[in-house]
């Protein structure tokens, strides 16, 4: 009896911590974007560290490599609509919605090439994940050039 | 005419003028891998000119112009002796410079940008918080370099136009005027001393440029 009690408190929150991410406020969202580009960050850093380093950390490596592949998947869902500069301090710009097409194909080139970059990590051809790294992170800045303001 | 800066103590200077230009220009137009080997070129001539500063030419010499707050005074109420190279209170500038050009650097060498996809090689060895907070202190520290370099060409062109001194010219010459009695010219280092201290230079830059990995 007291498991059933505890597995259906323990659904219960479960669910309630779903309701509250879906019913997040516009500035609950911005900086829960903030927080995963912040993790994505990490990810790029930790594989640039490990790609350079004299005997690279493959484990490492494809840890990061997946952070970031499933990033380049989830960021599809990280700018919902009224979380732009109206909701609060951001560099994101107006125009991911209002030129959302062409937001959307920044967001696929980037969801394209991070898979590649976990192939390579896996691999383990240190030179084809610099070479990965390279064309993930110019999807990324394709992205920030147009929909990103410049830092202050 | 006197000679005043050697050769290596001018092209220092200049190079260090092109690169500081240089520098700012990729990072606000996003040229990091050119940014980078401008970072590398400039701890280059700061290793050199802190070498020069100790085993280089009379002028160069650390011990011949850093001089303390006694001197300073003395120069300023005009009680000091015209002599070849910095006066006390321009070695104030010199230092200055020199260790905010250092500061850069080394902030450089460690920063991380906020996508973690730009970092200077040593950023390597610290965490991705310590690695932005490098760059934002690179970043402020370019700041105060930026009005260190504002306050030392304006300090030139007090001495250029209300002192008629020859500053310009003088490091660009090596050589200039000085009213009588004449001082003691510069005395220059050795060749060997030159080539021990670019290849010093080099070889340390290039160290750090790789992560200290061999």
């Amino acid at each position: 009896m007291p498991r059933l009690l505890f597995r259906t408190l323990g659904s219960a929150a479960v669910v309630s911590l779903f309701a509250v991410a879906y019913a997040a406020t516009p500035k609950e969202a911005q900086h829960a974007r903030h927080e995963h580009y912040e993790e994505l960050g990490k990810a790029f850093k930790a594989i640039r560290d490990q790609s350079s380093a004299t005997s690279p950390d493959f484990a490492a490596l494809q840890k990061n490599a997946e952070v970031v592949n499933e990033a380049s998947v989830d960021q599809q869902q990280w700018f919902p609509a009224g979380t732009g500069p109206e909701a609060g301090k951001t560099r994101a710009l107006p125009a991911i919605w209002t030129k959302s097409a062409d937001f959307e194909a920044a967001q696929k080139m980037f969801s394209e090439r991070a898979p590649k970059l976990l192939a390579a990590v896996k691999s383990k051809d240190v030179d084809a994940v610099k070479a990965a790294f390279k064309d993930t992170g110019g999807a990324c800045k394709n992205c920030h050039d147009t929909f990103r303001a410049p830092e202050e | 005419m006197t000679r005043v800066w050697d050769v290596p103590t001018r092209l220092v200077h200049w190079l260090m003028v092109l690169l500081v230009v240089f520098s700012w220009w990729t990072a606000e137009t996003g040229r990091m891998e050119w940014h980078r080997w401008s970072g590398y070129s400039m701890l280059g001539l700061v290793i050199f000119r802190i070498y020069w500063g100790l085993a280089g030419s009379s002028t160069a010499r650390f011990s011949q112009f850093v001089r303390g707050p006694r001197a300073i005074a003395r120069y300023l109420q005009g009680n000091w002796p015209a002599a070849a190279g910095h006066n006390p209170l321009g070695a104030l500038s010199v230092v200055a410079l020199l260790v905010l050009l250092a500061t850069q650097v080394l902030l450089g060498l460690f920063a991380v940008d906020v996508d973690g996809i730009e970092s200077g090689p040593l950023s390597t060895y610290v965490s991705f918080e310590a690695g932005r907070a490098a760059a934002q202190w690179h970043e402020a520290s370019f700041d105060v370099l930026t009005v260190l370099i504002l306050l030392h060409i304006a300090a030139v062109m007090y001495y250029v136009f209300f002192r008629k001194q020859a500053l310009v010219s003088a490091i660009v010459r090596g050589q200039r005027t000085y009213p009588e009695p004449q001082p003691v010219p510069m005395r220059s280092a050795s060749v060997v001393r030159l080539l021990l201290g670019i290849t010093l230079a080099v070889a340390l830059a290039w160290w750090a440029a790789r992560a200290f990995q061999l």
